[in-house]
């Protein structure tokens, strides 16, 4: 038995956004007397964080502690349309919604202040929960006396509304795809290289190492996407390594109906993870922000399928790299078998999964390749 | 029979046969404990009987008399955190929230015990809890900063052990 | 101070290690009756009888319900998007995959509301199954779904989607290599810890609210709404606060049943689906089968790719469509390949339809893209680093539908990574930049399209 090591990387990218956009998301925003926020959007957290991420996209915008802000996203008679959380969009899409309210009671905001302070509001600021005057800090206004100026002497609901969509972009050109307008709110980057230890006995499969690099636009909060990117690679893991519905797929045998017979990935799989953020921001995003939350387990299966074969020498392309996978392949090679077709300069690799090995020969779908 | 959940003693009006986890949620109303398997393979219903950590869905509650039950809402409450509950806000070990319970009772247990801050044997003592979200890092971040004895600090929340973040990309 | 880009803590952290966070299951509602489903125990065949009389017919059953309660039993995922829908909310004369549901029972218990499925008397003819995409272009395959074995209604009424792109034939011919391989990605859980959970409660008013573990409250909204023909202020979604998601719960899967079991029973409603019906019953991600053969030079350029693609769908649509069309624009990875020919169909088999998991689409087409990359640097001898970066997509470059890229990272990740390893990179990669190619990193065949990216 000989444990072997191997490393291999991958590069990706994915779209911010619904494919194709005509995604609305909205919001909306009103001032309690004292100042404080309270924000309603449709987009239902699902664990990463948009309750969060919303917050401080608000508290920012308008420039009052994070702290101010309540965020109900509760139920749809209080909440606007936010089409969901899914397509890498809450960030983005539903972010720029509560961004565009925000800006519009920041404006309620200085407007009242410049009554209250006798200034052009064009010349005050808000920081920190203060409106102060440009160049002069120590002409202010609180947000919270703002507030309450507006609630009992200007008889005024301070209020905002936002609302974000990129427009539908059709598929003008059937034929070869071609479309209107561009597709995606954003496009997000990232590489990974994954380090392995295959067991040539067992054909175990052990990821030991992930690093990777993330283009993010902008970390708008940069735990939250550590743990996207953290959950995702353990995710990526599964894909490359553990978790099939189907063990030998086509076929439908040994479907696992619970935990103990569906190898979803456990603490003790957790590799050494080192990750890298870039910030190269978005042109229209919230404060340049992309979406990143799916792609994150997209780069590890691939860059460890590399791993696997350069610590033994085979190529599994069929996932997840079980043992069984690895052991098989390994006595092909030893069998003198498993080489890619080579004729001319074609080069054909796993001939015997292709749709041509298995289909009627004449069922009409094929890969055409003319040397 | 009677069941102490968190240090008050309740007459258990429920058949012998239902788990201890229906009794804790349906008649009790203490719902931290998760139905997440029922089977006893995902840990989203852990809570510690007599101070040890068992799945509540696996556990009739006849076998329980007597036995005093720890959940979550046993721990701190939000203004006087536990130090495993604190740990877990600080080092961000939650995103969804739904296994979370299990695991700070497992945790609470773990260190009790005399649990290190060795990764490798938070990851044993853990190893049966199941989280889709997390990919578990900052789990064993959170658990072995409260094996430590840290102070935290929950205005805000801790940097990544192994991130580096760098500014400007693509000119 | 900045809460943009500050760890500012969780908004939810104190409430989740608390055990004060609410999800759906967590509402407590008196008097609510629990609901069950009557599953097919086939992969594929007729309904040959249907009764549900003596369930309904049991001490503590409140409603039975079937496909001939629903006012539009058939309604698609993507019906929001004017494309047709084929899956019935119940199935109606023919079941197509294991656990499809047939009929769903509320009674006053859980054992009860079980008690009253089992005892629903039906009977199936068996009819051939289809489980391999690969089979079901066969003269001979059974046919599954009344579209055919495969997805009718992309654009034009194409079957399948395509993406056409440069010169192909050429770029063939002027290869000194070309490199062909097979990948397939399998189908896996979203495996959230929370299963599929919802409670509805019908109002004095007429007005039903909805506890919903949905990823997308107004889109679930909208599908309970198109199933009752009802305008959407007749439902209060309540929800926000999901037990973990990953594409799964976007499938709406249990809102609208228990509202028609509401209506008609007149008694709130709670269906939670068993870990076993959250593993055998609800979406899987999609098993793809892609074939791909890339067109190189000695030197590692990739002047062309000709891709197939075969997405297994399962039963049902649901939102393979859009996940096809995604891949399709995705299907050249985070590189420029100039000359294109791309088919993807959308194939129908009797599995459990598949639908969103985290990367849809493009999760399966990173993996066949990079690992194809990887045997290619392999085949050349050429190093994994430098074959991506060379072909890394640049601003100016155009993506597969002709879309320019405004703000590409690949080349600065890879770096990154290169940097992290200590691998040690020639000088002109290691100060390579995203900015456009010029000189010797603008090769022949990417001339034309700096030049004139529009016509790409």
């Amino acid at each position: 038995m000989t444990v072997h090591k191997g490393r291999g990387i991958a590069a990706i990218e994915y779209p911010t956004g619904m494919n194709q956009n005509g995604d609305p998301s909205q919001a909306w925003i009103k001032v309690k007397p004292d100042g404080r926020i309270d924000v309603f959007a449709g987009t239902s957290d699902i664990g990463n964080g948009s309750k969060t991420i919303q917050s401080q996209i608000v508290a920012e915008t308008i420039g009052v502690p994070y702290e101010w802000i309540t965020y109900d996203n509760s139920n749809t008679d209080s909440s606007p349309v936010c089409t969901g959380t899914f397509a890498s969009r809450a960030t983005f899409v539903a972010g720029m919604a509560v961004k565009k309210a925000a800006e519009r009671v920041r404006e309620r905001i200085l407007d009242i202040a410049g009554k209250e302070l006798e200034i052009d509001p064009a010349d005050l600021d808000i920081v920190d929960g203060e409106v102060i005057a440009k160049g002069s800090p120590q002409t202010k206004i609180s947000v919270p006396d703002v507030a309450a100026a507006a609630t009992w002497g200007h008889g005024e609901l301070i209020t905002g509304a936002g609302a974000q969509l990129k427009p539908y972009a059709a598929i003008v050109e059937p034929e070869t795809g071609k479309v209107d307008l561009p597709p995606h709110s954003a496009i997000s980057y990232a590489s990974c290289a994954a380090e392995v230890e295959v067991d040539d006995e067992t054909g175990e499969v052990r990821v030991t190492r992930l690093v990777q690099c993330f283009d993010v636009g902008r970390a708008i909060n940069p735990t939250l996407v550590e743990g996207q990117i953290e959950g995702g690679a353990i995710q990526g893991l599964g894909l490359g390594v553990l978790e099939t519905s189907y063990p030998y797929y086509p076929g439908m045998e040994h479907r696992g109906g619970q935990f103990g017979s569906y190898l979803a990935p456990g603490m003790e799989d957790l590799p050494v993870m080192d990750t890298v953020l870039i910030e190269n921001p978005s042109v229209d995003g919230p404060y340049g922000a992309k979406g990143i939350g799916e792609m994150a387990n997209n780069p590890q299966p691939p860059a460890i399928a590399t791993a696997v074969h350069d610590a033994v020498g085979v190529w599994v392309t069929e996932l997840p790299i079980t043992p069984e996978r690895v052991l098989r392949a390994l006595q092909r090679k030893a069998a003198g078998e498993g080489e890619p077709t080579r004729k001319g300069k074609l080069i054909v690799y796993d001939e015997e999964l292709s749709l041509a090995a298995v289909a009627h020969p004449d069922a009409p779908v094929r890969l055409v390749v003319d040397a | 029979m009677n069941l102490n959940v968190n240090g008050r003693t309740h007459e258990i009006e429920s058949p012998p046969l239902t788990t201890l986890l229906d009794v804790l949620r349906e008649e009790l109303g203490v719902h931290s404990p998760k139905v997440g398997c029922e089977q006893g393979g995902c840990g989203a219903c852990t809570v510690l009987v007599d101070g040890a950590p068992r799945r509540s869905c696996l556990l009739p509650v006849a076998a329980l008399d007597g036995a005093e039950i720890t959940t979550v809402e046993g721990l701190g409450a939000a203004e006087h955190l536990e130090p495993v509950q604190a740990a877990f806000v600080h080092h961000y070990a939650a995103q969804c929230g739904f296994c979370t319970s299990g695991l700070l009772m497992a945790a609470t247990a773990y260190i009790a015990n005399g649990g290190t801050d060795d990764r490798e044997a938070i990851a044993e003592a853990l190893g049966g809890h199941v989280c889709r979200c997390t990919g578990y890092v900052k789990i064993v971040d959170a658990v072995a900063a409260a094996a430590r004895g840290d102070e935290f600090d929950l205005s805000v929340t801790a940097a990544g052990l192994f991130t580096t973040t760098m500014s400007g990309g693509a000119a | 101070m900045k809460a943009v880009g500050a760890r500012v803590p969780r908004y939810d952290g104190v409430a989740h290690v608390t055990g004060r966070t609410v999800f759906v299951e967590d509402v407590e509602i008196p008097g609510v009756a629990w609901v069950k489903a009557l599953r097919s125990p086939h992969h594929h065949a007729t309904i040959t009888k249907l009764d549900t009389r003596p369930a309904e017919q049991m001490k503590g059953v409140r409603a039975v319900v079937t496909a001939a309660d629903v006012p539009l039993n058939v309604y698609g995922h993507l019906s929001a998007l004017g494309i047709p829908g084929d899956e019935p909310l119940l199935a109606d004369a023919e079941v197509r995959y294991l656990g499809q549901p047939i009929a769903v029972v509320a009674a006053d218990d859980e054992q009860t509301a079980q008690a009253a499925v089992d005892a629903i008397e039906i009977e199936f003819e068996e009819r051939p199954a289809l489980f391999d995409v690969r089979k079901a272009f066969d003269p001979d395959a059974p046919q599954i779904h009344q579209w055919g074995n495969w997805y009718p209604h992309f654009e034009a009424g194409m079957d399948r989607r395509q993406i056409r792109k440069g010169d192909i034939d050429a770029a063939f011919a002027q290869a000194d290599v070309i490199v062909q391989g097979v990948y397939r990605p399998a189908a896996i859980e979203q495996l959230p810890l929370e299963t599929q959970v919802c409670q509805v409660v019908p109002e004095a008013n007429g007005r039903l609210t909805i506890y919903s573990c949905t990823q997308a409250l107004y889109f679930s909204m909208g599908v309970v709404a198109a199933h009752l023909q009802q305008p959407l202020n007749k439902f209060k979604f309540v929800g926000g606060t999901v037990g973990g998601g990953f594409g799964g719960k976007v499938d709406t899967a249990t809102e609208t049943l228990c509202s028609l079991l509401a209506l008609k029973s007149g008694r709130p409603t709670k269906w939670r689906w068993t870990r076993e019906e959250e593993f055998l019953c609800s979406s899987t991600r999609a098993p793809w089968h892609m074939e791909m053969a890339d067109a190189v030079t000695k030197d590692g350029w990739i002047l062309g790719r000709r891709m197939i693609t075969l997405h297994d769908s399962g039963a049902y649509a649901r939102f393979s469509p859009y996940g096809v069309t995604k891949h399709a624009f995705h299907h050249t990875g985070a590189y420029t390949i100039p000359n294109l020919h791309f088919d993807g169909w959308c194939v129908f088999t009797n599995r459990t339809p598949t639908s969103a998991m985290r990367g849809f689409g493009v999760t399966s087409v990173s993996f066949a893209t990079e690992t194809h990359l990887s045997r290619i640097a392999e085949e050349l001898g050429i190093d994994p680093f430098e074959l991506r970066l060379k072909n890394a997509n640049r601003i100016g470059d155009t993506s597969p539908n002709g879309v320019v890229y405004t703000d590409p990272s690949t080349v600065p990740t890879i770096l990154a990574i290169a940097d992290h390893l200590g691998h040690e990179l020639p000088a002109d990669y290691r100060t390579m930049t995203s900015e456009p190619r010029s000189d010797g990193l603008l090769p022949e065949h990417l001339v034309a399209q700096v030049g004139n990216p529009e016509d790409h």
